[in-house]
């Protein structure tokens, strides 16, 4: 059984249990080689599980693309009081559907990754904050938590070693804004989803007030494999800067869409038309949002000699993100998609901050007015003129993510807008 | 969405998840067939292991808004979740939860009874619940038809698929039909990006959905729901 689809050029390290329904079982796993990295992690002590992670140059798969060792060390080393691990598994970022997919194939692979982390953090309990709508995943989740617990994997003496790691499986409600860090140790903490102003960081005060590390499902299942293998083995594929590899969830127009487990540094343009097999006859490249919906829209001409890196798309005036490629052909209504996107950060921003709360509704209902054909050229400028006053001024970055796919649209797709302003003809139809 | 995309009206129920399996985005297995009953559908009353008793609570076709808040097996799972947070406050969400689960929203009296169980006042109460979309506010029908409307979708037609569903539920957005059956509502991604549309009926997703998919669709939950 293949996985809907899978590409020669593909690299599958993370995503080797895709398509294999044993993976998902702890034997079947087991049989893969899983928990052999936890079980050599606990042999070779925290300091060095930390030091493998770093020399593997991991960064965070979340988005932010921090560097995950470093961020493990920042906890303090002097325990005074319980330390928290979460695994941020509230996957909704508009065009990512990796972690869904990494917890219902091979939900030991995440555990063991939690387990690892929390090891090398000294946490005695991880939550798994698992989005609410995913209701089947996190069935298979707390099963495979279940599983770990009755094999010794998980809970008190965990192979003998003497470490207690608990793990709970904890089911969110349905906010977007959950996925930042700060909002979702709240979220845990049985509040409202507010993200938390920072210093302090959470290795500092997280969860309950004490000291708490928070990373992304991707990001925790590279960690068994390079605790195994070793940093080096890592870095065999990647740039200096984005070593390993990484889960690109390909959507939109494109005729194989899903997910593709590339090395990063992967050109774009190889993504589009040799992976994904390109487009349908006579459609051509119009524009690709590379990172999910909080980053700057590319055009056909920046996807060219793109490398899909941390370093690559930033050169290329986007971001990575957690690289979720949207790709949209040259029947897209780009204005409708822009609104649609404005939408949905004006439906999830939690309303601490007067610059987003106000900000997206504002943007929406300008950008409904020229959908319309109703807009005028002045309303262009009131566009990016509020989005720069969203940009960096809020507690977290929502408003910065609504504000970025207007600000980069009207920047490369004036043409889309003016026709709608001048003449009320929409270009595109989807 | 474009013209040159016509899909034909299917008859076989469409539990096509190309998530599951093969790679020509049509296939008959459900989660069921594929994992077995162990993983999917089954679990013990009580909610088995504590550290699952706070996950997966399901969206029940069947609703009973005056179910106490909690007897018997749930009760074992409200207690099991207590035991899994250094405080009661931490517990709210997975409480929330259990008792729409139970009685298919959470009314003002939910609020005012979750909040005695863990002793949080009802205004805190309330501006949690009202903070998080899954929470229904209002009493929802048998079969809560969630459509993504989202951008990867809505590229490729999403709008239509709501639409649909609307027609043949005779409803409108966020409406319940008449019979009590279907309320349908748009929802932001699914994280099923891969696989548009994306629909989430309760607890189940149904992925690769087109509009004419949605017909035979219907005709199966009301089966389904008439049993």
């Amino acid at each position: 059984m293949a996985y809907p689809y899978t590409h020669e050029r593909e690299t599958r390290v993370i995503s080797r249990g895709f398509g294999e329904p044993e993976a998902r079982t702890l034997d079947g796993w087991k049989a893969l080689g899983g928990y052999q990295g936890l079980k050599k992690a606990l042999e070779m002590g925290r300091a060095e599980v930390i030091d493998v992670v770093k020399a593997s140059g991991l960064r965070g798969r979340g988005g932010a693309g921090f560097p995950t060792g470093v961020k493990w060390s920042f906890m303090p080393q002097e325990k005074q009081g319980p330390h928290y691990l979460l695994c941020n598994a509230d996957e909704s970022e508009p065009g990512t559907f990796k972690d869904r997919e990494l917890m219902r194939w091979t939900p030991h692979q995440v555990i063991e990754g939690c387990l690892i982390a929390a090891y090398a953090i000294q946490a005695e309990h991880v939550y798994i904050y698992c989005r609410g709508e995913f209701f089947e995943t996190n069935q298979v989740i707390a099963r495979a938590v279940e599983e770990a617990y009755e094999a010794g994997l998980a809970g008190e003496d965990i192979l003998g070693s003497g470490v207690t790691i608990d793990v709970t499986v904890h089911q969110g409600a349905g906010a977007y804004i959950c996925g930042e860090e700060t909002a979702l140790m709240e979220s845990v903490e049985g509040r409202r989803g507010l993200p938390r102003v920072k210093p302090p960081f959470p290795a500092a005060v997280g969860v309950f007030g004490k000291p708490s590390t928070i990373n992304n499902v991707e990001t925790l299942c590279a960690v068994p494999h390079i605790v195994v293998h070793g940093g080096e083995w890592y870095r065999q594929w990647g740039t200096d800067e984005s070593p390993g590899t990484k889960l690109f969830c390909v959507s939109g127009h494109v005729r194989r869409k899903g997910n593709f487990e590339l090395p990063m540094g992967f050109p774009l343009e190889d993504l589009l038309y040799d992976v994904c097999g390109g487009f349908e006859k006579g459609r051509k490249l119009k524009a690709v949002i590379p990172g999910g919906s909080s980053v700057p829209f590319m055009t056909a001409e920046d996807c060219k000699d793109c490398s899909l890196s941390y370093e690559g798309v930033v050169e290329k005036g986007s971001m990575l993100g957690c690289a979720s490629v949207m790709v949209m052909d040259d029947r897209t209504n780009i204005v409708k998609q822009v609104r649609r996107t404005v939408d949905f950060f004006a439906h999830e921003s939690c309303g601490q901050c007067t610059p987003c709360r106000e900000g997206t509704t504002w943007l929406s209902r300008i950008l409904l007015r020229i959908e319309r054909g109703k807009g005028t050229e002045e309303d262009l400028d009131t566009l990016v003129d509020l989005g720069r006053q969203m940009t960096g001024t809020t507690i977290c970055v929502l408003s910065d993510s609504a504000a970025a796919p207007v600000i980069s649209s009207i920047e490369k797709f004036r043409d889309d807008y003016l026709a709608l302003i001048r003449r009320g003809e929409a270009v595109g139809t989807a | 969405m474009s013209e040159t995309r016509k899909p034909p009206e299917r008859e076989s129920i469409p539990f096509r998840n190309p998530g599951w399996a093969g790679n020509t985005g049509e296939f008959e297995l459900s989660e069921r067939e594929v994992r077995g009953d162990d993983y999917v559908g089954t679990r013990p009353a009580d909610g088995g292991h504590p550290s699952r008793a706070t996950s997966y609570p399901y969206m029940l076709e069947k609703k009973d808004p005056s179910a106490p808040l909690f007897s018997g097996s749930y009760r074992e799972r409200y207690e099991k979740i207590l035991t899994r947070y250094p405080d009661t406050r931490a517990a709210l969400l997975p409480v929330l939860n259990l008792a729409q689960e139970l009685r298919g929203h959470i009314s003002q009296e939910t609020m005012t009874e979750v909040g005695a169980l863990l002793d949080l006042s009802d205004a805190y109460v309330r501006g949690v619940t009202t903070f998080y979309t899954m929470y229904n506010k209002r009493p929802v029908g048998r079969f809560l038809i969630q459509v993504c409307t989202n951008v990867s979708c809505n590229l490729c037609g999403a709008d239509d698929v709501l639409e649909a569903f609307l027609e043949h539920t005779g409803t409108e957005l966020g409406g319940t039909s008449t019979d009590g059956l279907f309320t349908v509502m748009e929802v932001e991604c699914l994280a099923a990006c891969g696989f548009p549309t994306a629909v989430q009926i309760n607890s189940r997703y149904y992925e690769s959905i087109e509009p004419g998919d949605v017909p035979a669709l219907l005709k199966h939950l009301r089966e389904q729901g008439a049993e």
